[in-house]
């Protein structure tokens, strides 16, 4: 049995993608540890380590022919009986690879139900940012009533940490560095917005009292990070999420010192490993929110299957306000 | 009254046993009025070294006395203040200690009970209040493994002490035979050399997984080596840098492997949450009251020998607290 896949065919980028018929998946996801959960998918995402993947530069991937999209959402074919999935359930999840085909292998751990008001277009941007932002919220142990500073605030993790936020009772501001780019913050829940190219540093002091903020949010790290610490109030705390600007900032850590900063990292699976039950908590916190409308992925582009190319080229060209969704089935 | 006097910024050989006037008013840092002690023990400590050539920037006007940390005897105390005239006390003054008689901050105060000779009074205040409130800022639960950095210094013993009582298990790095001993004494449970493979120990006595807590006050080279002995999820707490150098910290370590890293400093934080130091103050006192801190004591010298104390610190040979004996019975 065949399916229409876009494929990597070599590790040269989007241009390596072609569109065409490929196996359908056997067995389980190389990372589900031999459960099989099968889904027909309806809408794919696809996400920065996608575009890492199709040049061979992501720590996780597989060896090409391989399919691209690391994200799904979908009605479940066939699953483990002790999994808690049935065929028939609408569900999202992350699949690292093999998203945008007509079916593809899923997680279990890594896949939640789709609350019935949300189309699969939004499930399949669903599951990635809004995990790692509800996660990032609880590592900051961020209460209600605090500023959270969020870089990268119209990015994927960004716009679900605005929403997070949102449905906490805390007080969000969003660094930007477009009109198009403030516009979705604004639309996703930002309390206050300030621009990444002005005197953003001086307007949260002055959005604070003078004080600083609670907590930062970083997706991004590069030259902006010393400012982000700069940022906090006494006591306050950092969560490091990723490196989209590139660099990996450096910190000398007297930095930290006198002004009791903290600054943690988070990674949801070796946390998972380590404590289980930790990724099974975030989804579940992730569909309630979900559920009652609190949390909705911002879609930036739609493209057919037959586009898979361009929206890689779209990630590459950084163009993309919200999530890239692919469309498998009308 | 006589004390160890500066008169010049001249480092440890300008410090001289002279008369001068007993201190009027209240210690200018102080809350709560004048609290005047009899000084029967000074402590001495590294601000004071830096302090006698000028190298520390709170400090008063010349000539001035040396001594951060006084033990002795209440003379004055304010009639709102929880001190009385008779009170046995161990304060932190900053400067003035090595002196008949010094002023004392209330709010840096705690009661001496008869257990504790005036030695160890003059050893407690600085090192014990910043070790808890380390292991506060940690959040340390009981069962959980903390390796101290410098274990035979002031802040690592009281460190290992303190971890003792609160039931954790300590690993001590140190980087002598003196020090092992001194750390075994000050109860912990594993001592590792700071020149031998200790990383590779540490993981050894945590069945590979790593510690959950790291409590440095040493900073330098060995800081990466500490935040990789840290397990999952692992908190490692930056409390000063005797080593000298300050750590520079490449935050995608924090990343995967969920780790925190904080700053501790009580004073700021104290302006951020009132009632912080008053927390550490009932804390310290409370492990006092109970004989669970026992404070180490290093080398003893007269009033007529306060240029030998800054030396002994200046050659860092001391292991343990550096006292001046300023009235006989100590």
């Amino acid at each position: 049995v065949s399916v229409r896949a876009a494929v990597i065919e070599e590790l040269t980028g989007p241009d390596g993608l072609r569109v065409r018929d490929f196996p359908e998946p056997e067995g389980a996801h190389p990372r589900a540890e031999g459960k099989r959960l099968l889904v027909e998918v309806h809408a794919a995402s696809v996400s920065f380590p996608d575009l890492l993947q199709s040049r061979g530069e992501y720590q996780i991937s597989t060896a090409p022919p391989f399919v691209s999209g690391g994200e799904v959402a979908g009605v479940v074919i066939e699953a483990p009986a002790d999994s808690g999935f049935a065929p028939g359930d609408r569900v999202a999840g992350m699949t690292i690879w093999g998203g945008m085909a007509e079916r593809a292998l899923a997680m279990p751990d890594f896949t939640v139900k789709l609350p019935d008001s949300m189309d699969f277009a939004h499930g399949a941007a669903l599951w990635l940012n809004s995990a790692t932002a509800w996660f990032a919220v609880e590592r900051a142990a961020v209460k209600p009533g605090e500023t959270v500073l969020v870089q990268g605030a119209a990015g994927g993790v960004g716009t679900a940490a605005l929403e997070v936020l949102k449905d906490l009772g805390a007080r969000s501001i969003a660094v930007v560095s477009s009109d198009t780019k403030e516009q979705a913050a604004r639309e996703m829940g930002a309390d206050e917005v300030v621009r990444s190219t002005g005197a953003w540093l001086e307007q949260v002091r002055e959005l604070t009292g003078g004080r600083g903020v609670e907590v930062v949010l970083d997706p991004v790290g590069g030259d902006r990070f010393t400012d982000s610490l700069r940022a906090l109030d006494v006591a306050g705390r950092l969560v490091v999420i990723g490196f989209a600007g590139g660099s990996i900032p450096v910190v000398k850590v007297n930095r930290l010192l006198l002004r009791n900063l903290t600054v943690t990292g988070i990674g949801l699976d070796p946390m998972d490993r380590r404590f289980p039950g930790t990724t099974a908590r975030v989804s579940a916190a992730v569909v309630a929110l979900a559920q009652r409308g609190a949390l909705c992925p911002r879609i930036g582009a739609r493209l057919p299957l037959e586009q898979g190319a361009e929206a890689l080229r779209i990630l590459d060209r950084r163009e993309a306000v919200g999530n890239i969704v692919v469309e498998i089935r009308g | 009254m006589r004390a160890v006097v500066l008169e010049t910024l001249g480092g440890p050989d300008a410090a001289r046993l002279a008369e001068m006037a007993q201190p009027e008013g209240a210690h200018p840092m102080g809350i709560g009025g004048r609290l005047l002690i009899e000084v029967h023990a000074a402590g001495v400590s590294f601000p004071d070294l830096l302090r006698s050539r000028g190298e520390y920037q709170m400090r008063p006007e010349l000539p001035f006395a040396i001594g951060a940390e006084a033990a002795g005897v209440v003379v004055e105390a304010p009639s709102d203040s929880p001190f009385a005239v008779g009170d046995r006390v161990a304060a932190l003054t900053h400067w003035g200690a090595a002196a008949e008689f010094a002023l004392a901050m209330p709010q840096h105060t705690l009661c001496l009970p008869d257990s504790m000779s005036f030695a160890q009074g003059a050893a407690l205040y600085l090192n014990y209040a910043t070790a808890w409130y380390a292991l506060h800022r940690l959040d340390a639960q009981g069962g959980e493994t903390v390796l101290v950095q410098g274990a035979a210094g002031g802040v690592g013993t009281a460190a290992l002490e303190i971890a003792c009582a609160l039931g954790l298990r300590s690993l001590a790095i140190v980087s002598s035979d003196e020090k092992a001993a001194a750390a075994h004494k000050m109860g912990a449970d594993e001592v590792l050399r700071s020149d031998a493979p200790w990383l590779e120990q540490a993981r050894e006595l945590t069945g590979g997984r790593g510690v959950q807590m790291v409590v440095d006050p040493v900073g330098g080279d060995r800081f990466v080596d500490s935040l990789r002995a840290l397990a999952i999820g692992g908190r490692l707490a930056v409390v000063g840098f005797t080593g000298g150098a300050i750590p520079e910290l490449k935050v995608n370590r924090l990343l995967l492997r969920n780790l925190t890293v904080c700053g501790v400093e009580m004073v700021q934080m104290d302006t951020e949450e009132p009632g912080t130091i008053q927390m550490v103050n009932d804390a310290v006192q409370a492990l006092v009251d109970a004989g669970q801190i026992q404070p180490l004591i290093g080398s003893r010298f007269s009033l007529d020998d306060g240029a030998g104390a800054l030396a002994a610190l200046d050659r860092r040979e001391a292991i343990g607290k550096v006292i001046v004996e300023v009235r006989s019975v100590v």
